[in-house]
């Protein structure tokens, strides 16, 4: 007995009282996590499956979802989630093939659960995008977002020629939705501007004088209130509701009990206060809720973290686990061979003439494709295989490495031009009256004039590029005399 | 997010004040057959659009009238006042003493520049009371002298001045039997101009509003003011507040953005068409009931048949069979029968939406192979009924329906050109023969796109 168990693996020991603890905090660092009896049924492959679905959405969906998407239908969510996988590059096919009603495939999502995982710092990622954020915070420089690559943009091969209109509809689409953006981002800052300007007087920080939008919103709702909302302004703002925060004259007693301390302090707070927001509670009451909100936030951002942490430390075990379960799956089915095409019936009549039909309309599809075939050779003859093949792809890397190359360049002289020690990250936006001196504060001004240098670069080098193209089109319109170029309306 | 109105010339004028009052007839309706939660949210949506909000309760139309006779302007703002419920802002306007004869080169080369500053800052006011800004909305007739030129001139001023924003030009398409000698010409430079500087065109036809209140509205002596009513109906029915996506209950925030973004991003294909059905007289709409099937098959058959309304369309159109080109694709001179969309946009507000079923829109045979149904074909479904119609359906509408027009009004100003007709009164104040030769450039090449789907 005693020797069976010394053969016995000791972190397979250790993992088994070990696996389900770190599951557990895996689910508890992630948002909608499932319970850790679900990841082991689903190792099984028993029907578990929409919980997990519904978790990949959560982590694959964009952050602004929350509300709006948990109200999604369940086959809504698995059409998001398989195509969200597909443009990550997501390799089993099996996936794809699950049904839409989302009943089946737990052990598949298990696997694009770890694939996930495995890609990167999911956890940590998703805690510091639910951090919770007191402040109104913007960055005041772009090195964070130059730095990330992003999302890895698949690099998908056209099946054949691409109509150059739809190109030109899509690149259509994406400056409109682009100066929708801008749009937005205008009412963004008028709804800021306003806050911080009913708010003043209102915060115990003297030194920030006035409420940023999640304070605000902690204390207009105290039940309520969303996850780190510090950029989630223009949701579920009211546009009229910075008029109710407009600090009022002193308060008269009305003669209401409090509903929390049931003293007889309640004031009619004077219409346009801040404390209307809080009609039956006094003002020391009023507070505390608002404090007693934020410190639940804290709690649970808390226990988030730890969670974090507990899963880091017993990982291996997890890792481990997913081997089993990889494992346990079937090899994957070779790629679906093309399906058999369903052949209408044809009634025996009529087959004669058919049969006729379709020998003409072959022998006219054989003449027709000889004669694209020697247009086209000859127009690829001429126009040097443009757009294809080997040169054009060496072409195009040369082409993208300039162009790194002279991005880097620009960003090296704005470093230069910033001078030392410049401040990046995120900031706390603030709106103050006296001309306080700088220390760690940064000015708006500065940051303002700092991002229209760099814009000017830009733009000057998006002029320079521009001439040049027009010139490269000026010229290859000469070479070809009697013909006459119309250029497309300016966009 | 709002919407700023410029009202142009005597045209843009009238119907600006026929849409507002619309738009504000409805949204204080009672017959919406929705909740009474739903219909504030529907109230407020279309007030932060539309109108601002004032002390004393009165809202004020978020709109610059601008006309060079006083005429027209005092009659529209007095019969806003009057009515009660809604006014023009009382410094909204702009006009001169006297009016300076149908002329298109005039307004747009001496009349533009020299008031330019006063019209733009009062555009400027009516921005800056905007919490956020979604876009312009310009009125204006195309075929006009003075309010067509001023009208291209201040569509480009707002294209330098607020490049980021959005612009749509409502362009009502002249009588084909006008009385105007130059509005061929007229038209052809209006277009041209407002193609480079606007985001999207919505015509609506004189000729075919004039048949709907023969037909439909069975008005017998009709006035401008019923043409513009109906046209004041299909502008609100594509307006008004719509829910972002099933089963949602939030309104779009940007209407102006989600419609061209899905309607119009090709920069050669711009021109959008309306057709809204059902449409007929308050008396005769007590009696007649309507089902969702019935109002999208016709609906499709218009679109498919270039019809402009529900009556007399031809139904022997049909769609081209797969893999073969639509009987249409022919050189310039043949008949255009089939209709070839790029995309449409279908919005449905009333009762049972949720069951309407689009099916008959998302054949691929309807559009142009290069865009698929998915992209090409937007619904957008509201509960809430519009302006005492149980059931409504609008369709706005990037495709073929304005190129034979176009064709022949091109033709015929080329016609004039050639023989170098009344040329003079547009080279006196600086329109040159190479502007409306880019004119015509530009107009045959949009033709050609439009022909080519």
């Amino acid at each position: 007995m005693g020797r069976r168990r010394r053969l016995v693996d000791p972190a397979a020991e250790a993992g088994a009282g070990a696996l389900p603890k770190v599951i557990a905090a895996l689910s508890r660092s992630l948002p909608a996590g499932p319970s850790p009896e679900i990841f082991r049924r689903a190792k099984f492959d028993r029907p578990e499956a929409p919980a997990l679905w519904q978790l990949l959405f959560r982590l694959l969906s964009p952050r602004s979802a929350d509300g709006a998407s948990a109200s999604l239908a369940l086959e809504a969510q698995v059409c998001l989630v398989k195509s969200a996988l597909r443009s990550q590059g997501y390799p089993r096919l099996v996936l794809a093939q699950l049904p839409e009603d989302g009943s089946r495939g737990s052990r598949e999502l298990l696997l694009a659960l770890s694939w996930l995982l495995a890609r990167g710092p999911l956890p940590e990622q998703l805690l510091a995008q639910a951090h919770v954020q007191l402040g109104d915070e913007i960055p005041v420089c772009e090195c964070e977002a130059l730095a990330s690559p992003g999302p890895r943009v698949p690099h998908v091969e056209a099946e054949g020629p691409v109509d150059i209109r739809c190109v030109q509809w899509l690149m259509g689409r994406l400056r409109f939705r682009w100066r929708c953006l801008i749009a937005s981002q205008q009412e963004q800052c008028t709804l800021l501007s306003k806050i911080h300007l009913y708010t003043r007087g209102c915060h115990s920080d003297q030194r920030l004088g006035h409420l940023s939008v999640a304070e605000t919103e902690m204390l207009r709702d105290p039940e309520g209130g969303q996850q780190g909302c510090g950029g989630g302004v223009g949701q579920s703002l009211d546009l009229a509701y910075p008029k109710s925060l407009h600090s009022g004259q002193v308060p008269e007693a009305s003669g209401m009990m409090c509903g929390w301390c049931a003293c007889g302090w309640v004031s009619a707070h004077p219409p346009g206060s801040l404390l209307e927001m809080q009609p039956s509670l006094c003002t020391s009451c009023a507070l505390g809720c608002f404090a007693f909100q934020l410190l639940r936030r804290l709690e649970r951002e808390n226990t988030g973290l730890e969670a974090a942490l507990e899963w880091r430390r017993g990982e291996l075990v997890f890792w481990r686990w997913m081997d089993t379960v990889l494992g346990a799956c079937p090899p994957e089915a070779p790629a679906a061979a093309t399906q058999p095409t369903f052949l209408p019936r044809i009634a025996e009549r009529g087959l004669g003439r058919l049969e006729l039909a379709a020998r003409e309309l072959r022998a006219l599809q054989e003449e027709l494709c000889e004669a694209t075939g020697r247009r086209r050779a000859a127009w690829e003859a001429r126009v040097g295989g443009q757009g294809r093949g080997p040169q054009w792809s060496s072409a195009r890397q040369a082409l993208q490495k300039a162009v790194e190359q002279e991005l880097a360049a620009l960003r090296w002289a704005w470093e230069q031009d910033r001078g030392p020690a410049r401040p990046h990250g995120p900031h706390r936006l603030v709106r103050c009256e006296d001309e306080a001196p700088g220390g760690q504060h940064l000015r708006a001004a500065e940051v303002i004039q700092a991002l229209r240098s760099q814009e000017a670069c830009l733009e000057a080098a998006l002029r320079r590029l521009q001439g040049q193209c027009r010139q490269e089109l000026a010229r290859l319109a000469g070479a070809l005399p009697g013909l006459i170029w119309i250029l497309p309306p300016r966009c | 997010m709002s919407i700023v109105t410029v009202q142009l010339g005597q045209c843009g004028n009238q119907i600006g004040f026929e849409v507002f009052d619309t738009l504000f007839s409805d949204s204080h309706s009672s017959q919406g057959l929705c909740s009474k939660r739903e219909n504030e949210a529907y109230r407020a949506s279309c007030k932060e659009r539309f109108f601002n909000e004032e002390e004393n309760g009165v809202p004020i139309a978020r709109a610059v009238l601008v006309d060079m006779e006083p005429k027209v302007i005092n009659q529209t703002l007095s019969k806003a006042a009057q009515s009660g419920r809604w006014k023009y802002g009382q410094h909204a306007y702009f006009c001169q003493k006297q009016g300076s004869g149908n002329n298109w080169a005039y307004g747009y080369s001496v009349h533009g520049p020299r008031h330019e500053e006063s019209i733009m800052n009062l555009i400027q006011k009516e921005v800056e009371k905007c919490d956020s800004l979604s876009g312009f909305f310009i009125i204006m007739s195309m075929a006009g002298g003075t309010g067509s030129g001023i009208g291209a001139f201040v569509t480009q001023n707002l294209q330098d001045q607020y490049a980021h924003s959005l612009k749509m030009n409502q362009i009502i398409w002249p009588y084909g039997t006008g009385e105007v000698i130059v509005q061929n010409y007229n038209s052809i430079l209006t277009l041209s101009h407002l193609y480079r500087s606007s985001d999207a065109l919505l015509v609506h036809e004189n000729d075919a509003v004039h048949k709907i209140c023969a037909k439909l509205m069975n008005i017998k002596q009709i006035s401008f003011s019923d043409i513009n009513q109906v046209l004041a109906h299909q502008l609100g029915s594509v307006f008004q507040p719509v829910y972002c996506a099933e089963g949602s209950f939030h309104y779009r925030r940007n209407p102006l953005g989600d419609l061209m973004e899905n309607l119009v991003p090709h920069p050669e294909f711009k021109m959008l068409g309306v057709r809204n059905i059902p449409q007929m007289s308050e008396n005769s709409l007590a009696y007649s009931t309507f089902t969702w099937a019935g109002l999208l098959k016709h609906l499709r058959q218009m679109l498919i048949s270039h019809a402009k309304m529900e009556e007399g369309i031809d139904w022997q159109v049909r769609p081209p069979l797969s893999g073969l080109p639509p009987l249409g694709k022919m050189p310039l001179n043949k008949e255009l029968h089939f209709n070839t969309s790029i995309a449409n946009l279908v919005i449905l507000r009333g009762k049972d939406v949720q069951s309407a079923d689009l099916e008959g829109f998302k054949d691929p045979a309807l559009y142009t192979s290069w865009l698929h149904p998915i992209h090409a074909l937007n619904v957008w479904k509201t509960q809430r009924a519009f302006s005492k119609y149980e059931k409504s359906a609008s369709l706005v509408s990037n495709s073929q329906f304005l190129v034979k027009p176009l064709d022949m009004i091109v033709g015929k100003a080329w016609n004039m050109f050639a023989s170098k007709a009344y040329l003079h009164q547009y080279t006196k104040f600086g329109i040159e023969e190479e502007d409306f030769l880019d004119s015509f450039t530009l107009l045959e090449q949009v033709v050609a796109s439009y022909y080519n789907l």
